[in-house]
């Protein structure tokens, strides 16, 4: 697999929370969302993950996705980061952070930026199960918004 | 024509991760998801639900694929 160093938004670096926020004086609510590596799917039983994405497309998709919710909500902050490799169970797979003067539009862009890269980004999971069988994740069809 | 075709996730069970592929004239997507089909129709009920970006682009399935491009067939995807 390629190196992903360059990019801003996709990472095979482990993701960790921080508990430092953006120093801006201006911000009164702050989102934080963690899309986390959990151990069942569709009723079978996971042990790990593979993420893969098409890293430039990815990255630069991920920053027009950002510019929008900016576009749309008056927001004092927005970033996103997603890991690729493998990652097991507990591992947090994408953050999405959001600060906005109030709390609405924080909710609101950051519900909005992880739907959009869970949609639109070409990012690919597979699962890893118990029985030893393997399966990529059939993905969100990009005209459905079911999930 | 020649482009540079990369292949993702489920659609690497048919097609190679990078290849380069010649035609004789330009093809439109459609044209290329038909030709893709053809030649692996396992690959086809995947093909009709995947995306093809041009030069990292999204593209419809009337855009055509211009010499050099490198193009790509993104499966439904599934971050997050």
């Amino acid at each position: 697999m390629e190196t992903n160093t360059q990019y801003k938004h996709i990472t095979e670096t482990k993701l960790e929370l921080s508990l430092q926020l953006p120093p801006l004086p201006s911000m009164g609510g702050y989102v934080l969302f963690a899309g986390i590596v959990r151990d069942i799917n569709e009723g079978k039983q996971v042990t790990h993950l593979e993420y893969e994405a098409y890293s430039e497309m990815a990255n630069q998709m991920i920053s027009a996705i950002i510019a929008d919710a900016f576009q749309k909500w008056d927001l004092q902050y927005a970033d996103c980061i997603h890991r690729l490799g493998k990652l097991v169970l507990g591992e947090v797979a994408v953050l999405v952070n959001t600060g906005s003067i109030h709390r609405d539009e924080a909710y609101k862009a950051n519900r909005y930026i992880i739907d959009r890269v869970k949609h639109e980004v070409p990012i690919w999971k597979k699962e890893y199960y118990v029985d030893g069988s393997s399966e990529w994740s059939k993905g969100c069809l990009h005209d459905s918004h079911e999930h | 024509m020649k482009i540079q075709l990369l292949s993702f996730a489920a659609l690497k069970d048919y097609f190679p991760s990078k290849q380069e592929l010649t035609f004789d004239g330009a093809k439109s997507v459609l044209e290329l998801k038909s030709y893709l089909s053809n030649l692996n129709p396992e690959a086809t009920n995947l093909i009709k639900i995947s995306r093809i970006s041009i030069n990292q682009i999204i593209a419809k399935d009337s855009d055509s694929i211009t010499e050099g491009a490198v193009v790509a067939i993104l499966p439904p995807s599934s971050g997050g």
